[in-house]
């Protein structure tokens, strides 16, 4: 399904009356700099998803510190290329955003695409979302020692959700860092590779822990090992071993976080950091990175491009290409 | 069960609630008879307008902007045979040749009608069967979904009347069509040409858009000295027979749709081809079907409406979207802070029933608006052509360029609008050729996951019962029609070289035979 989400005043006039009355307050102040009353934040994925769900965050977030309406475009395609590369064109215009994640960084590294971080200006990074591998309830494996030796001993079939997902990433540092192979079915999101999961489909995926904790928690999916650096803190999380626990050198996240086009004054890209750093005071920010089990790492402007550099040259090296 | 329904009842039944679940269904119905803006932009739309209200109630108005949708996206493909929505094409076929013929009161009553029933239906089916329903649909794999759309693929015999031919044709160039842009499992570009809009595939909406609405146009000024169509009073309303003739297609269609809607992915238009091929098949009337039959309304309106309501099942019981808009209500759900997934009956049952109950509420409050708007919409076509054309280009546009706000959407509809004339010149079926466009993308996806999981191997759609059923039902679906064809012709063949026994009864007269048809 193909749906591109936008406000349009002809359409329906009530949908106007209604967003009006949910409007925000909040001042914006900085250097003189307005975007303008209307800005649009660019969710390369489809609605519902992990992107859309940190995008609309981010949206209600701004809206309420910068008193703009701030609408969620959905601009689905390409595992992300369409969205990216429409963005690429609204250069200069510093009232166009886009809720960004690892893509931005894994296509221009694997596919022939026109863009790469470089040509954007990079406002804020929200925090890191690290994978666990899942496995359903009835799996046989009760570790990723278990998957690692299964795979060797014959054929495992993982899912990932896009062909440079992050979960297809984490699971090429995988057999890199093993000398193993996965068996790799295709899906388009996350909640079609949980689908898989439990339908018994596919052998193991790996998950942001926000698109499965409600079937954690319901003990039909079982989380085996987390690929971050350190054990998560939330309690539903807190007894799963990290990989390196296990003998596996992974821990690679997907970032969140929102970009404005290249191109854009100096005095557009201070007013959308230092409002980006008023987001990340509000009950919003701390809710949204709760709600999906993320590790809060604010990041802003320039830092955000230096740890998008290293992340860059992290990324090629995991994959074969630096 | 019943203090479930019971705690259900006390929540939709609130003033505030059945207010919201009026004020959803209705703007549902104004949603769904522009074209293009569809339940999903809908609900996205209004999603943020919840934000301040109740979580139940958000979702009580939400939920009625989806189904009310349904209803008020036939009733423009009935009229001015402009689809709301994707699930409303094929009404283009039936409904449309009944408004033409001055029976647009009673198709819309009848689609009103026939809406309602299998909402009530599958809504009971849901509330009854969520958790074994959704298991089974959780068995439907890469192998089993393929199979589902060569199914869907193999009703389009049923599309092409006279001549399977040119439906197949067309529902290959949709499917050829389909396949520009970014692929599922790859990231390379195909067919774009460079262009940035073309990445994400030939928008289908304004494509739709474009065949119907503006090749109906284009196709009418042709013709020209078109006249209203004046109607008598006593056809603008439905008639007792018509009931009776649509109750079969209606429970037909109510089964087909639920059981697509509740597997992720094409749903409800599927569905709304799959029912109105089998109509086509068994119907008693089906030699009237597609030039403005009962049956071709009813069965088609009754799926699609329970293909939305079966979408809910996957949703509610495992917290997997059932399709777009569910997708979005998903999303809604998790901005209210609560967490779908497996769980959400038991630790949101107020939320959770209460929604259920107000299915019934919102289809009921459909029901009064829509029946006795029927002939006051079929009024519309009393309008001299002069002032109605330039009504639906406006729209069209409108609701084309809402779609993606840009352009580029606007020459998509002009340049479908001039193809949809060219078929219609030289009779080529469009419904296909929409078929085929949308299931295209789902059906590579399947294609490729299925093709990986069975290491390249295909024959892996027969090693499951399900996919096998299904291929099974696909192949006599679709070869069994010009089969049977083949067999009574060979069977008059050799009756006539029974006759005359010169006459030569070899295997190629057979096709020959069939080009006649």
């Amino acid at each position: 399904m193909k749906h591109t989400v936008v406000t349009t005043a002809l359409t329906v006039g009530t949908v106007l009356a209604l967003t009006a009355c949910s409007g925000a307050s909040g001042t914006a102040s900085s250097g003189g700099f307005d975007p303008g009353n209307r800005v649009t934040m660019t969710v390369p994925f489809a609605a519902g998803g992990g992107s859309d769900l940190s995008g609309r965050a981010i949206a209600e977030g701004l809206k309420e510190v910068t008193g703009s309406t701030v609408t969620v475009s959905n601009l689905e395609g390409g595992s992300g290329a369409v969205g990216y590369s429409t963005f690429l064109g609204y250069e200069g215009k510093s009232d166009q955003l886009l809720a960004t994640e690892t893509a931005m960084m894994a296509l221009p590294a694997v596919q022939d695409v026109e863009f790469t971080y470089e040509d954007f200006t990079p406002i804020m990074k929200l925090g890191d979302d690290y994978t666990i591998i899942t496995v359903a309830e009835d799996s046989p494996f009760t570790s990723c020692t278990d998957v690692v030796e299964a795979t060797r001993a014959g054929k495992v079939v993982a899912a990932v959700s896009g062909a440079t997902s992050l979960d297809s990433i984490v699971f090429s540092l995988l057999e890199q860092d093993q000398d193993i192979t996965f068996d790799r079915i295709p899906y388009e999101s996350g909640g079609e590779v949980v689908a898989a999961l439990l339908g018994g489909h596919v052998d193991v995926a790996s998950l942001n822990p926000g698109e499965v904790t409600g079937q954690l928690e319901s003990g039909d999916l079982r989380a085996l090992c987390a690929l971050a650096p350190e054990r998560y803190d939330y309690p539903l999380l807190a007894d799963v071993p990290t990989g390196l626990e296990e003998g596996i050198d992974v821990a690679f996240a997907q970032f969140r976080g929102f970009i404005a086009p290249g191109g854009i004054s100096e005095e557009a890209m201070q007013y959308w950091v230092d409002m980006a750093k008023e987001y990340a005071q509000t009950d919003g920010y701390r809710q949204y990175i709760e709600d999906n089990y993320m590790q809060a790492d604010a990041a802003y402007g320039v830092d955000f491009t230096a740890y998008l550099a290293d992340y860059d040259a992290d990324l090629k090296a995991g994959l074969g290409l630096g | 069960m019943i203090d479930n329904l019971m705690l259900g009842l006390e929540t939709a039944a609130t003033p505030q609630n059945l207010m919201w679940c009026f004020v959803g269904v209705l703007l549902g119905t104004a949603i769904g008879m522009l074209p293009g803006l569809g339940s999903t932009t809908g609900v996205a739309i209004l999603l943020p307008a919840t934000l301040t209200m109740e979580p139940v109630t958000a979702l009580i108005m939400l939920a009625g902007i989806y189904y009310g949708c349904q209803y008020g996206s036939s009733i423009s493909s009935i009229l001015i045979s402009t689809p709301g929505d994707s699930s409303s094409v094929v009404l283009t076929l039936d409904g449309y040749q009944m408004a033409r013929k001055g029976r647009a009161g009673a198709a819309l009553a009848i689609s009103a009608l026939s809406s309602f029933g299998a909402a009530i239906i599958s809504l009971a089916l849901l509330i009854a069967l969520a958790a074994p329903v959704s298991s089974f649909a959780l068995r439907f794999g890469p192998a089993e979904n393929l199979a589902v759309i060569l199914l869907g693929l193999a009703t389009i015999v049923s599309f092409s009347g006279g001549n399977p031919v040119r439906g197949m044709t067309m529902a290959a160039a949709g499917i050829l069509v389909s396949t520009v842009g970014v692929a599922t499992g790859f990231s390379t570009a195909r067919f774009t040409g460079g262009s940035v809009n073309l990445l994400s595939g030939i928008p289908f909406i304004e494509v739709m858009i474009g065949l119907f609405a503006i090749g109906e146009v284009l196709h009418q000024i042709r013709r020209g000295g078109e006249r209203p169509i004046r109607t008598r009073f006593r056809d603008l309303v439905v008639r007792r027979s018509d009931i009776r003739r649509a109750i079969a297609p209606t429970l037909r269609g109510t089964g087909v749709g639920f059981g697509l809607g509740v597997l992720p992915g094409a749903g409800a238009t599927l569905a709304s081809f799959m029912s109105y091929g089998i109509e086509k098949q068994v119907s008693k009337n089906r030699s009237e079907i597609g030039s403005g039959a009962v049956e071709g309304v009813a069965a088609p309106e009754a799926s699609n409406n329970a293909a939305a309501n079966a979408s809910f099942i996957p949703t509610l019981s495992l917290g997997i979207p059932g399709g777009g808009t569910t997708a979005v209500l998903l999303g809604g759900f998790v901005i209210f802070g609560l967490q779908p997934g497996p769980l959400l009956f038991e630790t949101q049952p107020t939320l959770v029933w209460g929604l259920l109950v107000s299915f019934f509420f919102g289809n009921l409050m459909l029901l009064v608006l829509n029946l006795p708007l029927a002939p006051v919409f079929a009024q519309l076509l009393r309008l001299p052509y002069s002032y109605l054309y330039p009504v639906i280009v406006f729209t069209s546009m409108v609701g084309a360029f809402a779609i993606g706000n840009n352009l580029f959407s606007l020459w998509v509809v002009l340049a479908a609008g001039v193809v949809g004339y060219l078929m219609k010149m030289f009779d080529f079926p469009a419904a296909p050729f929409v078929l085929g466009l949308v299931l295209g993308p789902l059906f590579e996806k399947s294609l490729v996951q299925t093709s990986n999981l069975g290491d390249g191997n295909l024959l892996i759609l027969f090693q499951q019962p399900i996919s096998l059923t299904l291929t099974v039902a696909a192949i006599v679906l679709g070869a069994g029609p010009s089969l049977l064809r083949t067999i009574t012709s060979r069977r008059a063949d050799r009756a006539a070289s029974d006759v005359a026994p010169d006459v030569a009864s070899d295997a190629a007269s057979a096709p020959v035979e069939l080009d006649r048809r």
